[in-house]
């Protein structure tokens, strides 16, 4: 693996280089304390110390609100929305991010294909780049390292301050070609850098105490606490439950038909015909969202559908804790392992 | 035939009516699909029927319950249109004094004069088809809800927070500016416009069904205010919807 050394005031520069390959999308400081992922206009707003974006890079392939298809009332016909692809590059990506972006290729690409979310992922390049974890990351507990590369093309270890970028592919060494301000190196191990959150058992332990989990107490407890806002899924970057709406135009002669991002933690979501919901209790909910991420499709790929980017911890109003409630149902399933007479 | 519109206002600030006049912009689409023909702030004309009658307001006077179900009589559809008439908004705030007290404050000396009601949401005193919630409610909302019965579909509910929309336009959560915000049990289609420019939600289109208030007033005094200041921000547009 080739490795150069970049200095951080070196790094617009850089940016303005990899915007010889086509759009850069790159993390942007956002209201007060928070982050966004955002077309590049000016190098030197890229953030590279970041902690965590509001929304995950899932939005550049998936939108929040997309138009699948204009219709017309009066002649009954539609055409589909053509989606235009040109190359982006993503820029100071996270190891977690890019894992979800990996998992959410298994969802979309697998089977049949979702051609949208085919044609925006055509022609993407990732550059990575490492983080300091914070309270809400755990990424480390779903398997995922602060220096893990797969999928990427290029990424920037910090180290001291500094960069060393590692190139990971053959898209990667071409994007690094005709940079100037880089130095051959070799790789160093960074350490330091520990999560200060943890899942206390290994992943593949996890879908075994879910196994159990099912009818435990603490989804209740959990529930009293959440007030269903939707915030943990709306921000998760390998939910990709999404509703389709038509909207007509106020002329009442055409329209367009809308996905939208939907959420399992929302009332609605299992509501069917006749005012049936088949998910009517917020713990019902809950319960849902937990095996979806550590058990039903866990079961099936081998691998957590959680990757520990912390959002829905960070972003819950109620400062419910994902992490936390996995550690409740290991600690009540390891209580359920004693004999009896110590079981109090 | 066109269906015929009308407009009607009872206890409320008149806004959601004014409102219909300010859609320049879609008006001559909208007198394509109907007629208005009653409408106190825009025209002197009256009506014997209606085929969808929009009501503004609350029933707060024995009068307002005279006039509502004369109203009914004569409308096959029925749309309360903003908070006021869906659950009583704002001026359902009375009903948490007492009655004699409210009077007292208002009228002084001649409160015996002026007959008086608990503020009612229309539907409790007459049938009401559909409601467009919100104060004022969004235009977009308006439409949409017109545009549905034109074309004889069933308009669209809203049984989701406010926060789905916020977190869709990628917004950072008020609470972590220190605000204290409603938009968790507060139910959207208002494009999360308060909260979109910097202001937290309120709570004006009403509270979502099964709502856990318990949770919610721990959030709220978690994130800094007091559980009195808290329920007053619950009850502000909602005093007929939550009981504390």
């Amino acid at each position: 693996m080739e490795c150069f050394s970049l200095l951080r005031s070196d790094v617009p520069a850089f940016i303005d280089h990899l915007g010889g390959f086509g759009e850069v999308v790159a993390p942007h400081s956002k209201g007060e304390v928070s982050y966004t992922f955002e077309v590049v206009k000016d190098s030197s707003q890229v953030i590279l110390d970041y902690n965590r974006t509001l929304l995950p890079l899932k939005k550049m392939f998936l939108p929040p609100v997309e138009t699948m298809l204009n219709f017309s009332l009066k002649d009954a016909s539609f055409t589909p929305v053509e989606i235009e692809i040109s190359p982006r590059l993503f820029f100071g990506v996270h190891s977690y991010e890019m894992q979800s972006i990996l998992r959410l290729d298994h969802s979309m690409l697998s089977g049949k294909v979702e051609s949208n979310y085919f044609r925006r992922r055509q022609s993407s390049r990732f550059v990575g780049i490492s983080f300091h974890p914070d309270e809400f990351h755990f990424s480390e507990s779903v398997g995922i390292t602060i220096e893990e590369m797969e999928g990427f093309d290029l990424f920037l270890n910090e180290i001291e301050g500094d960069f060393q970028v590692y190139v990971l592919s053959k898209n990667g060494a071409a994007l690094l070609k005709g940079f100037e301000y880089i130095e051959s190196t070799n790789p160093e191990v960074i350490e330091g850098r520990s999560f200060k959150k943890k899942i206390r058992y290994h992943y593949n332990r996890l879908p075994r105490v879910f196994q159990y989990a099912y009818n435990s107490p603490i989804w209740a407890e959990v529930a009293s606490r959440c007030v269903g806002c939707g915030a943990c899924t709306l921000t998760c970057p390998t939910c990709f439950c999404f509703d389709v709406n038509d909207e007509v135009t106020v002329t009442a002669e055409d329209g367009m038909r809308q996905r939208s991002w939907d959420s399992c933690m929302l009332a609605a979501f299992a509501e069917v015909a006749g005012g049936e919901n088949f998910r009517e209790k917020t713990s019902n909910r809950t319960r849902h969202r937990l095996f979806r991420k550590f058990k039903y499709i866990t079961d099936e790929e081998g691998l957590p559908w959680c990757v520990g980017c912390g959002r829905c911890t960070a972003f819950c109003p109620a400062g419910i804790s994902l992490p936390d409630i996995v550690n409740e149902l290991i600690g009540e399933d390891e209580k359920a392992q004693l004999p009896r007479s110590v079981r109090v | 035939m066109k269906p015929k519109v009308a407009f009607f206002d009872f206890t409320s600030c008149e806004g959601c009516q004014l409102n219909k006049l300010n859609l320049e912009n879609d008006l001559l689409d909208i007198l394509k699909h109907v007629d208005i023909v009653e409408f106190r702030e825009a025209m002197d004309d009256k009506a014997d029927h209606y085929d969808i009658a929009f009501i503004e307001g609350s029933i707060s006077s024995p009068s307002c319950v005279e006039r509502i179900h004369d109203i009914r009589r004569r409308s096959s559809f029925l749309v309360a249109l903003g908070a006021c008439a869906v659950s009583g908004g704002v001026n359902a705030m009375k009903n948490l004094h007492p009655i004699d007290q409210v009077r007292e404050t208002v009228y002084g000396d001649d409160k015996y004069l002026f007959a008086t009601l608990p503020a009612m949401a229309v539907s409790a005193v007459v049938k009401v088809d559909y409601e467009v919630r919100g104060c004022p409610m969004t235009q977009q909302d308006f439409l949409k809800l017109l545009i549905a019965l034109v074309l004889g579909k069933q308009p669209q509910k809203y049984n989701s927070p406010v926060c789905v929309e916020c977190k869709l336009k990628e917004n950072e959560c008020l609470y972590n500016r220190g605000m204290v915000c409603l938009g968790p049990i507060t139910r959207g289609g208002c494009d999360a416009i308060c909260p979109s420019f910097g202001q937290f939600c309120t709570g004006c289109r009403g509270i979502l069904d099964n709502p856990n208030l318990s949770g919610m007033l721990d959030l709220m005094t978690n994130h800094g205010i007091s559980l009195d200041e808290a329920k007053k921000r619950m009850l502000l547009f909602n005093a007929n919807e939550v009981q504390l």
